[in-house]
């Protein structure tokens, strides 16, 4: 439907005679198609986290704004995009306005890459996995000048730690994914996909203890509870964005679950067979685009519900994990695996 | 007087290394203090070297205004002391009336009142279960707690139509005779009630998240705790045998039979135990008391002026729900307290969080805190 | 022991140290001391086996302008015995005195401050002597009875 829009488009404006300028059409087309839909998607899954919460709280959560509360996010978006922007005066002016972008957009760009469906992504790179985790790893900087512009010292410690948490969490991150590339042979996240149809399984099945290792880290990297210290809220109020309302407040909102939907959506590609149809039922018509949302939500089901049930670690005990426990396990995993490859010819 | 004063106040010592301490101030609003307590943190990096409680937030000068009202108006005034345990205040300040002027209440009354004070002590324990929780970061365990509380709360509001300040027990008895149904009602709760505890202890006890916060982290040794005054289910997760309802039996509790909880740990996991299972024991202590609970008069016949004998006084202990409860009453021979003191066991709790958090983490500070169990009316009065 | 046993066991293990024991109709053991002898009385109260008064459970002040004093009041409990005893001591009105027993029982210096703060009574040698509920630049010390204020209104018997 993107290519048919972006088709039109193309059309009208050789009408009018910008042929020339047609190559700008797709990305636009791309970019709004994107935004408008990760938009609705994170305005659900914020409904969707108040629901699961309501669940286990035994609460019943949002059920007032339209069906089932379906509303009620619509609603908060509205209430923060028309809420008083309140700055502290002494705030470092161009990395305070600047955090919340950075945070923003340096998520959304880790969406280009995932393939929804066979072949339909907004661009098919090739080195499709290292892009994702590289250009995510900049909310790293939002957040950091983020805490240091505040002038708020709650806020810089919540930089502080959120720096030392998302780089250490960096490592095992890519260290889970490292065994699939070396399997699969492949930086691209469509040939994944299409190695795990082509094999007959999915990753998850042989890398399961990867599978782990990402879930893990990937919620260590979106800051999400139980490894939420830069914004624990009982010791630091709110963290690095203790001091941004308003719309800015919105776009750190934003950014947190779209890095929730780019781990859980790399995750279900590289783990879970991205498009692929849960086995036995290939023959069903579900489209490959519906089994990817159903495999996604899962995901940040998952993550949901760790968010909900555990305690928060304390920053010491983080990192500890981190380096003394993730790391070592997917090192030794990444050996075994490749001890595999060099005597069955193939990964486990 | 007031030179004396500023003198005496610190400042930031100066650093050999010429670096800048970071001076956080936690509170007076922040979320994790349990109310308008101010902390003045010192940190080195997240760790911290000292904490320095501001207290006198939510001083409201409970004493002197009571030294200005007559005695049965003094017990409005204890329901604000401590408001998460409303009726353990008001037990103990009914109760060191009674002492100084030689009164005794009947033994419905007596039982009435054990039966509510260890529903409240059922109630702060629940609270303080899931604020403890929510300050290292479990949110859900704070909704589980609240969600058995409003049963509580509805019994009490079934019998005296409060849901917070109670005003429930007075001096010579209670307010009022509970209504017929409350029996099967508690006795209803408690059955409903007992098998939620295995819930809570699923959620938290041995999570492996939870064990790691709380194992091992702030410390209290049996010797530091008796000497700096902290008591009741803070002090027994370090093993001293401190349970007032032990030690210097009031109302009836000579007569029930219960254990007092020890840990040996003294950490903040030793304290979470002994209010774990002192909320099973309270459950056995209320069966009990429902169990003996026979109909008779619910107070008895007060004189027309209360009237304190001159020159007497008394101090008398209870356990409320966060330790030892005590009430200081000078009587001068008039209808009013010549002098009220309510010594409230968060207040020296309070005291030794400096000792308790130095050279631990910033996140220990919250931990530490919420396992005192500290209210702040209760330490600011 | 006894509240009888223990009166007469203070009375002649302190003779020099104290100036009154009794028992009260309450049931409780009040014992006045000398502030000379207070700060060694307590800790021998609280080291002596036969006592071992750990606990200081409450520490404050009763202020009787009519007499020209203030009595700091001690209500010490001891675990081991299951005893309690009241440990009072008389301060001068004009000049409130008395050394701080901060460092027999540590729970004494909030005690202390609290006493400090609202009783204006100076206990000597006590490590952070300041006001803990009131504001630092207060003046007054309201809990004595001769305290006055703008929105400090006594109702009349």
């Amino acid at each position: 439907m993107v290519h048919l829009i972006a088709n039109l488009l193309q059309q009208a404006l050789g009408a009018v005679g910008l042929s020339g300028f047609a190559f700008i059409i797709n990305p636009i087309v791309s970019a709004v198609v994107m935004f408008g839909g990760i938009s609705v998607f994170v305005m659900f899954l914020v409904w969707m986290e108040r629901k699961v919460s309501a669940h286990m709280q035994s609460r019943i959560g949002p059920n007032r704004v339209g069906v089932f509360g379906l509303l009620q996010t619509v609603a908060d978006a509205l209430k923060l995009t028309t809420k008083e922007d309140i700055k502290p005066v002494h705030r470092d002016k161009i990395p305070y306005y600047i955090a919340p972008i950075i945070a923003f957009v340096a998520t959304f760009a880790g969406m280009i890459v995932i393939p929804f469906d066979k072949g339909v992504s907004v661009q098919n790179l090739n080195i499709g996995i290292l892009y994702v985790i590289s250009i995510t790893s900049f909310t790293v900087i939002a957040i950091l000048s983020a805490g240091w512009s505040s002038n708020n010292k709650f806020a810089l410690l919540g930089g502080f730690r959120s720096a030392a948490q998302i780089v250490s969490y960096e490592v095992p991150l890519v260290m889970s994914l490292v065994p699939v590339i070396m399997t699969a042979g492949t930086l691209n996240l469509n040939n994944v996909v299409e190695y795990q149809q082509k094999a007959g399984y999915w990753f998850v099945v042989p890398q399961f203890i990867a599978f782990l290792i990402f879930i893990t880290s990937a919620t260590a990297e979106a800051n999400r509870a139980p490894f939420d210290i830069p914004e624990a809220e009982s010791e630091l109020i709110g963290g690095f964005h203790t001091e941004y309302s308003g719309v800015k407040f919105a776009m750190f909102f934003l950014g947190e679950y779209i890095a929730i939907i780019v781990s859980s959506a790399v995750a279900v590609t590289v783990f879970l067979g991205g498009w692929l149809p849960l086995p036995f039922l290939g023959s069903l018509p579900i489209p490959g685009f519906a089994w990817f949302v159903a495999k996604l939500l899962f995901v940040i089901y998952l993550i949901m519900a760790f968010r909900w049930t555990f305690p928060r670690l304390r920053v010491d005990q983080l990192m500890d994990f981190g380096w003394k426990v993730l790391i070592p396990i997917s090192i030794l995993n990444i050996l075994i695996t490749g001890f595999c490859i060099l005597f069955f010819g193939k990964g486990v | 007087m007031t030179d004396l004063l500023l003198s005496q106040i610190k400042l930031g010592a100066e650093s050999q290394f010429g670096t800048d301490e970071y001076v956080v101030n936690l509170g007076p609003q922040h979320p994790a203090t349990h109310g308008v307590l101010r902390l003045i943190v010192k940190l080195d990096g997240e760790t911290v070297k000292e904490t320095t409680p501001v207290l006198g937030y939510l001083h409201r000068s409970i004493e002197k205004i009571c030294e200005n009202r007559t005695y049965p108006q003094c017990i409005t005034y204890t329901d604000r002391v401590d408001y998460v345990s409303a009726m353990s205040v008001n037990l103990a300040f009914a109760l060191a009336t009674e002492r100084l002027m030689g009164l005794e209440a009947p033994p419905r009354a007596q039982w009435l009142r054990m039966i509510m004070v260890e529903l409240q002590r059922l109630a702060s324990h629940l609270l303080w279960m899931g604020a403890f929780a929510g300050d290292i970061g479990a949110l859900t365990p704070f909704l589980y707690g609240l969600r058995e509380r409003e049963r509580i709360i509805d019994l009490f509001e079934m019998t005296c139509g409060q849901r917070l300040t109670y005003n429930y027990i007075r001096i010579g008895g209670v307010m009022i005779d509970v209504l017929p149904e409350f029996v099967p009602k508690c006795r209803a709760f408690l059955d409903y009630f007992e098998p939620k505890i295995a819930e809570y202890e699923e959620l938290l006890t041995y999570n492996p998240i939870f064990l790691e916060r709380t194992k091992g982290v702030g410390i209290i040794s049996p010797e530091v705790g008796i000497n700096a005054g902290v008591c009741g289910p803070s002090l027994r997760g370090s093993g001293v045998p401190c349970d007032v309802r032990k030690q210097q039996p009031y109302l009836y509790y000579d007569q029930v039979k219960f254990n007092e909880c020890l840990e040996t740990a003294g950490d903040c996991w030793s304290r979470y135990r002994v209010r774990m299972r002192e909320i099973r024991e309270s459950v056995s202590i209320l069966r009990q008391c429902l169990d003996r609970l026979e109909p008779g008069p619910f107070e008895t016949k007060l004189p027309p002026v209360l009237k304190a004998p001159p020159a007497s006084e008394i101090y008398s202990r209870i356990e409320s729900s966060r330790g030892e409860m005590g009430v200081y009453l000078v009587g001068d021979g008039t209808i009013k307290p010549w002098k009220c003191k309510f010594r409230c066991a968060s207040f020296n709790n309070t005291y030794v969080l400096d000792q308790l958090t130095r050279g631990w983490k910033i996140a220990d500070i919250m931990a530490v805190l919420g396992s005192l169990d500290m209210i702040v009316p209760e330490v600011d009065r | 022991m006894t509240n009888e046993e223990m009166k007469t066991k203070i009375e002649s293990d302190f003779k020099d140290w104290i100036l009154s024991a009794a028992v009260s109709p309450q049931k409780e053991v009040i014992i006045t001391a000398k502030p000379a002898t207070y700060l060694s009385l307590c800790r021998d109260l609280r080291d002596k086996n036969e006592y071992s008064f750990q606990h200081l459970s409450c520490l404050t002040a009763v202020d009787y302008p009519k007499e020209n004093k203030m009595t700091v009041v001690c209500h010490l409990w001891s675990y081991k015995k299951c005893a309690q005893l009241t440990l009072k001591v008389d301060v001068d009105r004009a000049n409130p005195r008395i050394p701080t027993v901060e460092n027999v029982w540590k729970s004494a210096n909030w005690f202390e401050r609290e006493v400090f703060d609202l009783y204006g009574i100076i206990f000597e040698g006590h490590s952070d002597l300041r006001r803990i509920m009131m504001p630092e630049d207060y003046t007054k010390f309201p809990l004595r009875k001769d305290f006055t204020d703008d929105g400090f209104i006594v109702k009349p018997n």
